[in-house]
């Protein structure tokens, strides 16, 4: 295996707060799980691995150079940031273009590559909109696709579901897949097991900023199966989705929080009703779906227990 | 998406800070902000305009003196100084406050192409907006009124020139000051006040620190003060205060580069 990202005994303090702990390991082609709850290190793991932050002891290299001041490797390397920035004035095709323009395309490629990575996402209907003006799936999306457009090596992708809904999550879970058959290197964080599981099996388990596993998803899924969790729908038409959903067997419970119109669903097996809301997403209209963690931490917890 | 990336070096300088300058320009100029303060810029053409229409009787002053006055104290001293300091601070700190500096940061660009560019950009824009509403103020005030014959046009390339120099040496102390501390304004109005508005008219060698006193000393036609600040006020030959304003611009830039070539920005959600 050509290691492209290598962790060696890299620890990160912000001041006094230790963000990651004493982290090794080494990753090849294909597609990595970052799974950990929120506050775990995940951020600050993928921050050091695409060179934003040094380690403040042991060493992170990306294409075999230092993580940490090679602007260099930034031609190979693609970052999607948790951070929801962007210059809200500009269209989302000017966004790609402009930032394909820094990594030295000309005006005539840096035009073709954006359209062409914004196609991959599906948002060329958009693309001659303010991205000001985008909702929060689509911003996601050309966030996506600014980190994909000039066909990196490495990708890093911080959260790159949230917001989504379930068919753009599809779309993109199977572009992840893609990527990884074609031999490069993408190391995700999600929450989304379900998802993950559909792009890769192996998987970088994360807690209180040290690496517990890397390994097979199988046992964390087994794990997760058997803690109900937290799911917020949006929807065009909640009560209706409401009326289908009800009827699955393995809800524990079901609200319709009347602040938001947003549906509060506390679920045992999430393959079963993703399926189903997937299924259900055109007829009720559904627009944006989120997987609270409070429940993983559950697991994390347990995990670290063990 | 096929093709792999090949192993490239890192961008040259120039071709990177010319591209760093397009997105550059094109977050700064066309905003609320330049729009505000190209309004108060422009404010002394507004008052010529209204003078030429409404001529008061027995103003003391002609309009080549008022001219004198305007760009003397409403730009170089005050003006000026605040137009640098909304921008110049800004060119990293806003990056940082809205978080897009992550996307140049994971650029095969180096921080001194991203800096370049961006001190580019803000040149550009400062002077957009700045060195139209001087040749204004300039042709409202002095074409067409017999006082304002004998002021050639090199007298108005000298104004130009001094209000781009004092724009650059500003822009780069309080771009210093802009990837210095995380929140540069606060401080910034402070040096201007305190610093540049009082020490600058101090007896003794203090104006010497200042680099109001400098810039001012490129105004030839100022007009003739009154009172303390006659008697206070220190002023430069042309040549020295050209020199000191250049060293000081550019010194405060380079340190600016090294801070942010060193920083780590730490941006989060």
């Amino acid at each position: 295996m050509t290691a492209r990202v290598v962790f060696q005994k890299a620890s990160r303090w912000y001041g006094p707060v230790m963000a990651l702990n004493d982290v090794s390991f080494e990753l090849g082609p294909g597609v990595y799980g970052l799974l950990g709850p929120n506050g775990a290190g995940k951020s600050s793991l993928l921050k050091l691995a695409s060179g934003q932050l040094r380690p403040s002891q042991g060493k992170v290299e990306l294409l075999g150079r230092p993580a940490f001041g090679s602007p260099d490797v930034f031609h190979s390397v693609g970052l999607c940031a948790d951070t929801d920035a962007f210059f809200e004035d500009f269209t989302g095709l000017q966004f790609v273009s402009a930032l394909l323009s820094l990594n030295g395309f000309d005006k005539a490629q840096a035009h073709k590559l954006a359209i062409e990575a914004i196609e991959i996402v599906d948002l060329k209907e958009a693309m001659h909109r303010k991205i000001g003006g985008y909702s929060k799936g689509m911003r996601q999306r050309i966030k996506l696709a600014q980190s994909i457009a000039h066909r990196p090596e490495v990708l890093f992708l911080d959260e790159p579901l949230t917001g989504m809904d379930p068919q753009n999550r599809k779309r993109i879970s199977d572009l992840l897949k893609r990527l990884g058959d074609e031999g490069r290197t993408v190391l995700v964080s999600t929450h989304i097991l379900h998802e993950l599981e559909q792009v890769t099996r192996r998987v970088l388990l994360i807690h209180n900023g040290r690496v517990l596993a890397e390994g097979d998803l199988g046992e964390i899924r087994d794990l997760l199966d058997r803690h109900p969790r937290s799911v917020r729908i949006k929807a065009a038409d909640p009560r209706g989705l409401a009326r289908e959903l009800v009827l699955l067997p393995d809800l524990v419970s079901l609200n319709l929080e009347d602040a938001t119109g947003h549906l509060l669903a506390e679920i045992k097996k999430p393959d079963a009703f993703f399926t189903k809301v997937q299924e259900l997403s055109a007829k009720h209209g559904v627009l944006e779906m989120w997987v609270t963690d409070e429940n993983l931490e559950s697991v994390f917890s347990y995990l670290v227990s063990k | 998406m096929t093709g792999a990336t090949e192993a490239l070096p890192i961008r040259p300088l120039w071709g990177g800070a010319r591209d760093m300058f397009y997105i550059a320009i094109e977050r700064m100029l066309p905003r609320p902000r330049s729009f505000w303060v190209f309004m108060l810029l422009a404010l002394p053409v507004f008052f010529g305009i209204l003078l030429r229409i409404y001529p008061p009787k027995g103003l003391p002053l002609t309009g080549f003196e008022l001219y004198g006055i305007v760009v003397a104290l409403f730009f170089v001293r005050n003006l000026l100084p605040l137009v640098a300091l909304l921008f110049g601070s800004a060119l990293i700190a806003d990056a940082v406050d809205s978080k897009t500096l992550t996307y140049f940061l994971t650029r095969p660009i180096s921080r001194l192409s991203i800096f370049v560019g961006e001190f580019m950009a803000y040149l550009v824009t400062v002077l957009t907006l700045t060195l139209p509403c001087v040749v204004m103020t300039y042709l409202v005030l002095c074409v067409g009124t017999p006082q304002g014959a004998g002021f050639g046009a090199m007298d108005l390339v000298q104004d130009l020139g001094a209000c781009a120099l004092t724009l650059f040496t500003y822009g780069g102390v309080f771009a210093l000051l802009g990837v210095s501390l995380k929140r540069p304004l606060i401080p910034g109005l402070l040096f201007l006040f305190v610093w540049e508005g009082f020490v600058a008219n101090f007896p003794g060698d203090a104006p010497n620190y200042t680099i109001s006193a400098y810039a001012r000393s490129l105004i030839r036609h100022r007009p003739s003060e009154e009172g303390l600040a006659e008697l206070f006020s220190k002023f430069f030959g042309v040549g020295e205060s050209v020199l000191v304003l250049g060293i000081v611009g550019v010194v405060s830039l380079a340190l600016a580069i090294w801070i942010f070539s060193r920083r780590e920005y730490v941006i989060s959600s």
